[in-house]
């Protein structure tokens, strides 16, 4: 194992080929002194934490996010008029709820903390990706992270930002807390008939399962060849050795396909992607190419009519539906509203 | 065959060779490796796949978006069913269920055969456990073969709706919300996994130096490196939790909680009212 588990923990290795990025960034240095911790060898684990890069992306990045969790706890707490005993007692119950309209909300209370946390997000994350890219180009990587956290923004994006803007109003969009989650995954997926019969749903699942089920297989398969080095996968792209071969011969002997070392990385990667990029699209469509994917579906012969069903009415709901979002909780006592209009207010 | 194979092709080695000191099945026909299981395995597999169409054809719908093998009525409890009353569903439950199981122990032997750690097998017999909690366990617990999910392309998708809101809001069941985290979880922990190696390999001319570049990048970007044997250990793992978390999720959802919302209706009896 090239993996150090015990011993001084080491100085970052010199890499070859110094970057003008390096000099560019007054940000740019690399802080904390790298300890170990040595419980984590038992796993066979990396016992080193340390060090961290800082750099002019990354300051940014967490200075926007930890700037947004303050205006959530804020939040929070100004929904349950300043009593803070009563906003962690009800912490899974507190929701921030988002603005109605596509405009400025009229005030705090009423979807304008939800709009500054978005905003102070949206800018962490990009920052992080430009994190990500700047130390990709710094180790003269290809940029495969950068291109899977962007699609994971993309994912994030539509939900919050592109699917609000194309139904009109930013109500659409999820609210801050934990159960407000919840519970608009639960209504999303009722309201819009059948979520499971949106293809880009089953597709989506189809990945994200699929993901697990290759972490199972390909974890697996390393760990019971990792006597032979299999875990050296750097190297064995370039060089393959037995604990290799057996990994690749034991797959072709069970299903009559391998991968190898190298494409085993890209069977992973296109699964994690697919799961962002499928259920992007699956988001997107919902209420814009169909508002009921239980009538998509029966039209579409994938799925038997299973009773009467009034499509005049349904073909007569607007694109644009206002979410109600029901409290599945009885309201916390001297809750105030935490936006405006006649919805998701929380009594 | 690949070009290193016929040096890992050796007779022996097998379970059956194990117990009785010889082996019929210890042969490979094309790239599979056959084996007893693998004449199991696939002998159950296509007798089930034979009553499968034969009872598609029976109900009458070829469609293969709802072609449906449903479970027993509830009239049948425990029961034995009528073959096109839920009878067709039991025949291929127990089929696919020797099939799976036979694969896992094919797989047993495929790594005795190449002496390697039973990682997979193990893994595997997890996957199993899912199915085995939705179509046998649950169904005992709840007292019905009906219980089951349906053999369908859309009919286990209603199956899934309908369950979800038979217990209120499934959303609020815990072991549904941290098996998502799992899953989710695992999704990323794959594509960082993936990017590295991807991003990584061939950029150096010395492979040594490229693997400490690998934990050096992990090091700056999030102040950690797992190692290149660790982010294994952790997707295997990953994996295991998920599908434990994804069978307590499945189980307690009818034998012992009826209802998710009221689930959550307690309180701490030291907390402030």
């Amino acid at each position: 194992m090239a993996t150090v588990i015990s011993g001084p923990a080491l100085p970052p290795v010199q890499i070859p080929r110094p970057s003008y990025r390096d000099h560019n960034d007054s940000l740019g240095i690399r802080i904390g002194v790298p300890f170990r911790i040595g419980f984590l060898a038992k796993f066979g684990l990396d016992t080193q934490l340390g060090t961290l890069w800082l750099g002019t992306w990354g300051v940014a990045s967490v200075m926007f996010f930890v700037a947004g969790v303050f205006v959530l706890i804020w939040a929070g707490i100004s929904a349950m008029q300043g009593d803070v005993v009563s906003y962690v007692r009800y912490f899974a119950n507190v929701q921030i709820l988002p603005p109605n309209g596509l405009g400025m909300a009229p005030s705090l209370a009423a979807g304008g903390f939800w709009e500054i946390n978005m905003i102070l997000w949206a800018i962490s994350v990009t920052c992080w990706a430009f994190r990500c890219w700047e130390r990709l180009m710094r180790y003269n990587w290809r940029p495969y992270l950068f291109f899977a956290w962007v699609s994971a923004i993309l994912l994030t994006t539509t939900i919050w930002v592109f699917r609000p803007i194309a139904m009109g109003t930013w109500a659409e969009a999820p609210g801050l807390g934990l159960n407000s989650d919840l519970d608009w995954a639960q209504n999303f997926s009722v309201l819009w008939g059948n979520l499971y019969y949106n293809p880009w749903h089953m597709l989506a699942i189809f990945f994200l399962f699929g993901s697990t089920m290759l972490w199972g297989m390909h974890g697996a398969t390393i760990l019971a060849t990792s006597a032979e080095g299999s875990h050296h996968e750097v190297a064995e792209i370039k060089d393959m050795h037995s604990g290799s071969h057996k990994s690749m011969l034991f797959w072709r002997w069970v299903m009559g396909f391998n991968a190898n070392p190298k494409t085993i990385h890209d069977w992973i990667w296109w699964f994690s992607v697919g799961v962002v990029v499928s259920s992007a699209i699956g988001i997107i469509s919902t209420g814009w190419v169909t508002n009921d994917w239980y009538v998509w579906s029966v039209d579409h012969g994938i799925v038997e009519q299973y009773g009467p069903m009034t499509r005049s009415a349904i073909n007569q709901r607007p694109n644009a539906v206002p979410l109600e979002l029901p409290l599945y909780f009885p309201a916390p006592p001297g809750a105030v509203a935490t936006t405006n209009g006649d919805k998701g207010v929380t009594k | 065959m690949l070009e290193f194979e016929s040096t890992y092709r050796k007779p022996g080695n097998t379970l059956l060779g194990l117990v009785i000191g010889r082996d019929p099945f210890d042969f490979w026909a094309g790239r599979y490796y056959v084996g007893l299981w693998g004449a199991v395995s696939v002998g159950a597999a296509l007798l089930g796949t034979f009553f499968l169409f034969f009872a598609v054809g029976q109900y009458g719908d070829w469609d293969l978006w709802r072609a449906n093998i449903h479970p027993p009525l509830r009239e049948y409890g425990l029961g034995v069913a009528p073959f096109a009353q839920g009878g067709a569903w039991q025949v291929v439950v127990v089929l696919a269920s020797v099939s799976f199981i036979a694969w896992a122990l094919r797989e047993v032997d495929i790594c005795r055969k190449l002496e390697m750690g039973f990682h997979v097998p193990i893994m595997f017999c997890f996957a199993i456990s899912a199915w085995l909690s939705l179509q046998l366990v649950r169904p005992l617990l709840l007292g019905c073969w009906c219980e089951g999910f349906d053999l369908s392309f859309t009919g286990h998708l209603t199956w899934v709706s309908n369950t979800g809101f038979r217990y209120q809001n499934f959303y609020l069941n815990p072991f549904h919300a941290f098996a998502i985290v799992g899953f989710f979880l695992s999704a990323m922990v794959l594509a960082m996994h993936g990017s590295a190696i991807l991003g990584s390999y061939n950029t150096a001319k010395d492979p040594v130096l490229e693997e400490a570049n690998v934990d050096n990048f992990w090091r700056d970007y999030i102040g950690y490196s797992i190692g290149e044997y660790g982010i294994h250990w952790l997707g295997f793992w990953l994996a295991i939790y998920t599908l434990i978390l994804s069978d307590l999720c499945i189980l307690t959802s009818g034998p012992w909680i009826k209802d998710w919302v009221a689930f959550w209706q307690w309180h701490l009896p030291w907390f402030p009212q």
